[in-house]
């Protein structure tokens, strides 16, 4: 068991919401997706893989199947779902400093929750209503989104650029080669194994791909 | 917020940086203790002579300078402060990280191949518990200080021993000690430089409590929406202070006296390649469109010979102009040219690469990558990562094609939070890059390049202008580390209760 999985730390967080406030939140996330600007700070973030939020209401929890009893629950549930790069230890400070206003946004009306600044009530209260991941299967483990991003924009403009100047003279074609170097050059970053962010985390993974120490 | 420190309590080498004070040579000692009460009298009896943060004035009223001839401090590490036998409940409030100690987080501090502690001096094969240093106006100052701090350890009568195990100029490797100095030009001037040429520790943080601040906040305190500077929360750097969490750091030991006004340091000997860098250089400005100096400044940040900063002087033309205006300017204007500046006028990294020493360690507000008003404050991913340098270099180059002579630099991290602080600016932003977009290519300077595999960087060419970009490829390992570990630094007051053997969280 282990939060971590090549370049992406797997969050899932549920907070109880009370169920008369829970309309809140679902305005508050339409809100936020009609208008881009309130997420710029989350999308500028370029160590988040991935971020979703979702409420729950309290009749509707899931179930495995029909067949298994509803549960009586007092409370609605807000699910927090997300990938990045790094340790919830190492980046708690980036995601509070970054966006402390937008964070306590979505979790304002949950129960208890304290404010993102100070840190370590914020940092106390995620890991106190994680889940933590019992199996995490990453296909790319040497990639985070940034990664991914670029490599999509190389492969689109590799083939644009084949199609358009594979057969042109060797000056414009020199020309059109420096050209696509120049639009691709914050793109060109090296892919290759993660860091190594946590001690344990890396143990584990020795012992289960049996790696000697 | 306005915050007066007692610096009667705090460690010098902690507010001072002695180098800047005419202290031109230092000489560090590790220490064993192997017993409980000798090694608490032992600490009493330096503790007489440590030098706190107190301001030495120009003169005393006789007209005799005050500053000293020589500045002693003290640090352990956690074994050290076992062996000196305070409570278990206080050792328990040290972090994960401090009671490792530096060889086993290798992992996370990138140090194999080379670096791997296998290969460091002897010493780092004891057991270390105290770091003692010494830093002087001479050498004959430094040695009279470590005479005494002899004398001291003789009468502990093998309660404490002084290890040995330090690699030195002449090939030996079995020295007492670690001896540091700053670097002479040809004239036998001091210089603030280092083995590769580069002008070091210009810019360290400036924080809440240290005097002078409007002079020296700008480019090294955090920067505001605003455009401006303001010192960063002195807990960044002080235990037992509101750091930038609005907290007292979680890094604290009980009881409050053992933890306030001490701090955290990072001790790391970083051997020099003088000999690969100086023709890693010389190639690869064979096929760059510029100087070799420009060259050597789009890896540091800083032109070598005067610090300027390249985001200011981005080529050897307006390098010209740089200096023009610089030998115009008066004392407090030449600090602001070297220090204030941001990199909102390059967030493309056009004129400083991403890969830059200078943007890895201190990205100022670039990473909102030109976002406007895309994080609350624009240091939001910075303010938390920065560190206090001090350190100076060993060591002589006298074969400048070589690596294998004595020659790097003893650099001390000083922080609050080694891991937050100094091991992510070590893992996530000099040997790996994905918070630049930049994945795995790591620092020209400090990275711990893989020969097997060696990474490059990329130099941004003007967006749109259809001129290539320029690569740096088959970048060799240019420093190595070649020993550390990490220490507390107490307060004084603490140091007399540890000493005293009065230490007590209950």
């Amino acid at each position: 068991m282990s939060n971590i999985a090549g370049k992406a730390y797997a969050m899932n967080v549920i907070t109880p919401i009370r169920w008369y406030m829970a309309w809140i939140n679902k305005l508050i996330f339409k809100i936020a997706l009609s208008n881009p600007s309130t997420l710029k700070g989350l999308i500028t973030l370029s160590l988040i893989h991935y971020a979703r939020w979702v409420i729950i209401p309290r009749d509707n929890f899931p179930r495995l199947d029909p067949s298994q009893p509803k549960e009586e629950l007092n409370y609605s549930y807000m699910l927090f779902f997300s990938n990045f790069n790094g340790s919830w230890d190492q980046y708690v400070d980036s995601f509070t400093f970054a966006i402390p206003s937008g964070l306590d946004l979505f979790w304002k009306w949950n129960v208890r929750y304290p404010k993102s600044v100070p840190l370590t009530p914020f940092h106390d209260y995620i890991r106190h209503n994680q889940i933590d991941t019992a199996h995490y299967y990453n296909a790319y483990p040497m990639a985070a989104s940034n990664d991914v991003k670029s490599a999509q924009k190389i492969k689109k403009a590799l083939i644009n650029f084949n199609a358009i100047s594979a057969d042109k003279a060797p000056e414009e074609f020199f020309d059109d080669y420096n050209k696509l170097l120049n639009d691709l050059q914050h793109h060109f970053g090296d892919m290759k194994p993660t860091p190594i962010v946590s001690l344990s985390a890396d143990a584990v993974r020795k012992r289960y791909l049996q790696i000697p120490e | 917020m306005t915050q007066k420190l007692d610096l009667t309590d705090i460690q010098g080498n902690i507010i001072k940086a002695y180098g800047r004070y005419n202290f031109q040579k230092a000489r560090y000692l590790f220490l064993r203790i192997d017993d409980g009460d000798k090694g608490r009298k032992f600490v009493g009896a330096i503790t007489t002579k440590v030098t706190s943060a107190v301001p030495w004035g120009k003169q005393d009223a006789e007209g005799t300078s005050t500053v000293p001839q020589a500045t002693t401090n003290i640090a352990f590490t956690f074994d050290g402060l076992q062996a000196l036998e305070i409570p278990t409940a206080s050792q328990k409030g040290f972090p994960e990280d401090f009671i490792m100690g530096m060889s086993k987080r290798k992992d996370i501090l990138g140090d194999d191949g080379p670096s791997d502690p296998a290969n460091w001096d002897k010493i780092w094969k004891e057991k270390v518990h105290v770091w003692i240093s010494i830093n002087g106006q001479s050498i004959d100052a430094v040695k009279k200080r470590y005479e005494w701090i002899q004398e001291q350890i003789e009468a502990s009568k093998g309660g404490v021993v002084l290890l040995t195990g330090h690699r030195g100029d002449k090939g030996e490797d079995n020295l007492p000690y670690q001896d540091a100095s700053v670097l002479y030009d040809a004239t036998g001037m001091p210089t603030p430089k280092e083995h590769f040429g580069y002008t070091d520790g210009i810019g360290d943080p400036v924080f809440e409590g240290q005097t002078n601040l409007a002079a020296r906040v700008l480019g090294r305190g955090k920067l505001m929406r605003d455009g401006t500077w303001q010192p960063l929360a002195t807990g960044e750097f002080l235990l037992g202070h509101v750091d930038e969490a609005m907290e007292y750091p979680k890094t604290a030991p009980s009881p409050w006296l053992l933890a306030h006004n001490g701090t955290y340091m990072v001790y790391r000997k970083l051997h020099e390649n003088v000999g690969t860098f100086n023709r890693f250089l010389d190639e690869q400005s064979g096929i760059f469109n510029g100087s070799k100096e420009m060259l050597a400044a789009k890896f540091a940040g800083r032109w070598r010979d005067n610090g300027a900063p390249i985001v200011h002087a981005p080529d050897d033309a307006s390098k010209t102009e740089w200096d023009k205006r610089y030998a115009a300017a008066d004392e407090s204007g030449k600090r602001k040219m070297l220090t204030d500046f941001t990199y909102n006028e390059d967030i493309h990294g056009t004129k400083c690469p991403y890969s830059a020493h200078l943007r890895r360690i201190n990205p100022r507000g670039s990473l909102e990558f030109g976002v406007k008003d895309a994080y609350d404050t624009p240091g939001a991913l910075v303010n938390r990562r920065r560190i206090l340098r001090r350190g100076l270099p060993y060591g002589e180059v006298k074969d400048a094609t070589r690596d294998d002579g004595n020659h790097g630099i003893i650099f001390m991290a000083l922080n609050a939070d080694i891991q937050r602080q100094f091991e992510f600016v070590q893992q996530q932003w000099i040997n790996y890059a994905n918070d630049f977009k930049e994945g795995n290519d790591k620092e020209v300077l400090l990275g711990n390049h893989d020969a097997n595999d060696p990474g490059k960087v990329v130099f941004s060419a003007e967006p749109g202008s259809g001129k290539p970009p320029h690569f740096v490829s088959n970048i060799p390992r240019l420093v190595e580390t070649r020993g550390g570990d990490y220490f507390f630094i107490p307060s004084i007051t603490a140091l007399k209760m540890i000493a005293g053997g009065i230490v007590d969280p209950t």
